[in-house]
């Protein structure tokens, strides 16, 4: 009995909490891609891209003298203005096609490259790092974690709840919802239903940002950086459904969990084909996801 | 699905052949000039255009004509070279042989990834077999066997016939230039048959197909295993012309450039992602040879392409040279616009 308490303290406390604090930047940007998939049906693949330019610009910022919390205010604000030109000059332009599924996925596909050629000729490739803005650690349950991750988790969680009262108990998060269930109804009603679809990208796209700065001095920043962490954000999605933010955020907990913890067990380098394990076993029972999608039930 | 229809005038079916025909008659022709003034680099280029040629087919086959974007069509690709390689350096350096094995096993395992990932329609296909390859990717980069990060070199060459073997640049571009004619005869062929309508409607309206009784999942499985079995007897090609494989064959990089070399190239076409491998390898070669950064201009132009020309290349071409034909015989201008 007390050899498993022990175990559970010394051992797997440790995992938890460490994969809690990956798993809420996880669902910063799984809550972007589902939220821009949701109302735009666009299958976001730069998004991986601005969560590099996220973890760039904050690296620019410090490196100009701002602190790093006007950094981390200040990047998610240059993040959500660069998502609504990209929604008004690019996405808008294949989005009434009738093929907009493959059409948005594939010029997003492009965009991606793009933007991590531009972030490689401006910053070179060679990884980057910021300060940890928060020093010292502090003891849990006799265990000693760092305060940024600490950090992290709280500041994540926080992000996480504003979004979801900002969806589901706000009047504008109301207009988003309906746009998605009717875009048709919704705009005879005289909502700009364009507008809210610029800011909707943009708001997943500043989500992508703020998880970037978070990150940024847990790992270090390279111009490739999203790739990894975009593949585990897109399990996450289609295991929690498509457009779905309560998916989303289940999902991303649990996931980062069975990665953290079968780290205990198994090599690091088994941990996606086990997360993508997961994924094809959930799909099999229920191929939509877990959950329904944004405006729908 | 308007703007990537296959095009169904009979019309525009003949400018689609002129258009294969003109590819490999100009193929023929680059061979020939080629090997009189004794060329290697551009002959090894073309050959390495006419291997992701392959591939770009048999994404076409899915995206174009069964309407499932496929995003980890490297991951069969890289099979086959994997394949391909073990086999030439272990076994046999008989490029029939290794060509065989290479397509059956290759469509075994385009069988296993079928299964898991035809069950999901639309983008959670294209995100599954994105997954699929990246997983499987990963798997190769981390496994000691099989070379791990730096893949496997010194393959030998294979053998065509006793004389001529793929260590001869003419030799083995006029094999892969036989390979892809092969390829896009048969699914031009396909095309034709019942079972290629019954795709191409798949692709129009799924729902409908199932209504009058048939059975989508199976088409699509089957569409699935020949577009596997196709990347992988191009990737068996990869190793024989390079002399090594690398994990990085199976990238989504890899998935991605045949993705948009069948855009720019015109979807559903099958002539056009050829033109477009051949003209983007080289516009990667060309542009490379100025800056490292060449993923950028084609990343523009791929961009460019999609909101401009979502038909690509030979899908705005084909038309005009209909309408062309037309002026020509003195029938009345049709404007053979679809989508």
């Amino acid at each position: 009995m007390a050899e498993a308490l022990e175990w559970m303290q010394y051992v797997l406390a440790p995992q938890v909490i460490n994969g809690a604090s990956i798993g809420v930047a996880v669902v910063l940007m799984a809550l972007g891609l589902t939220i821009i998939f949701g109302l735009l049906d666009v299958i976001n693949m730069a998004h991986g891209e601005f969560y590099a330019m996220g973890a760039y610009a904050a690296v620019i910022l410090i490196a100009i003298g701002i602190p790093f919390w006007w950094a981390l205010l200040l990047t998610p604000l240059f993040m959500a203005v660069v998502g609504y030109a990209v929604e008004r000059t690019l996405i808008q332009r294949v989005f009434h096609s009738k093929d907009r599924h493959t059409l948005t996925l594939l010029l997003t596909f492009g965009l991606a490259i793009v933007l991590e050629d531009v972030l490689k000729i401006a910053f070179g490739a060679n990884p980057m790092r910021i300060e940890t803005p928060i020093g010292g650690s502090i003891e849990v349950f006799g265990l000693f974690f760092p305060n940024y991750r600490m950090f992290v988790m709280g500041m994540g969680s926080a992000i996480v709840a504003a979004v979801w009262i900002f969806i589901f108990r706000t009047r504008v998060g109301a207009i988003v919802r309906a746009a998605a269930f009717d875009r048709h109804m919704t705009a005879s009603l005289g909502v700009p239903v364009n507008k809210v679809y610029a800011l909707t990208f943009a708001l997943g796209v500043a989500l992508a940002g703020i998880a970037g700065v978070l990150l940024a001095p847990i790992y270090s920043v390279f111009p490739t950086m999203g790739r990894d962490f975009v593949l585990i954000a897109f399990s996450v999605v289609i295991i929690g459904g498509m457009g779905s933010i309560k998916g989303a955020v289940i999902a991303g907990l649990l996931l980062t969990q069975i990665q953290s913890i079968s780290s205990l067990y198994i090599s690091p380098v088994w941990s996606d084909p086990l997360l993508f394990g997961c994924m094809v076993l959930v799909l099999m029972w229920r191929p939509q996801g877990l959950f329904g999608r944004l405006g729908h039930g | 699905m308007g703007e990537f229809s296959r095009p169904a005038s009979s019309k525009q079916i003949n400018s689609l052949r002129l258009l294969a025909v003109l590819f490999f008659a100009i193929s023929c022709v680059f061979a020939f000039i080629a090997t009189v003034v004794e060329d290697v680099f551009f002959l090894r280029l073309a050959t390495e255009a006419m291997i992701f040629g392959g591939l770009a087919l048999s994404v076409d086959l899915l995206l174009g004509i069964t309407g499932l974007l496929p995003l980890g069509q490297a991951l069969f690709f890289g099979f086959g070279a994997y394949a391909a390689a073990l086999i030439l350096k272990n076994w046999t350096v008989s490029i029939w042989l290794v060509l065989l094995a290479c397509m059956l096993s290759s469509a075994l395992v385009g069988l296993v990834a079928g299964l898991i990932a035809i069950r999901s329609k639309g983008v959670y296909f294209a995100l599954i077999s994105f997954g699929l390859a990246q997983v499987v990717s990963k798997i190769v980069f981390n496994t000691v066997e099989l070379g791990a990060s730096d893949g496997i070199i010194g393959v030998p060459n294979a053998q065509i016939l006793p004389g001529l073997s793929s260590g001869q640049p003419t030799v083995f571009f006029l094999f892969a230039l036989m390979f892809i004619a092969l390829v896009y005869s048969l699914l031009n062929y396909l095309m034709k048959t019942p079972y290629g309508r019954q795709l191409i409607a798949i692709k129009a309206n799924e729902h409908r197909v199932a209504f009058l009784g048939f059975n989508t999942w199976r088409f699509k499985l089957s569409a699935f295993v020949l577009a596997a079995s196709i990347a992988g007897t191009s990737g068996a090609l990869y190793p024989m012309l390079r002399g090594f494989v690398s994990p990085e064959l199976m990238f989504f990089q890899v998935s991605g450039n045949a993705i948009i070399n069948v855009i720019v190239g015109g979807t559903g076409t099958l002539i056009g992602p050829l033109y477009g491998s051949a003209l983007l390898t080289g516009l990667r070669s060309v542009v490379g040879s100025f800056t490292p950064h060449h993923q950028l201009v084609i990343g523009v132009l791929f961009m460019i392409v999609v909101i401009l020309f979502p038909r690509g290349i030979i899908g705005y071409l084909a038309p005009m040279l209909d309408r062309r034909c037309q002026k020509g015989q003195g029938t009345v201008q049709q404007e053979a616009r679809g989508g």
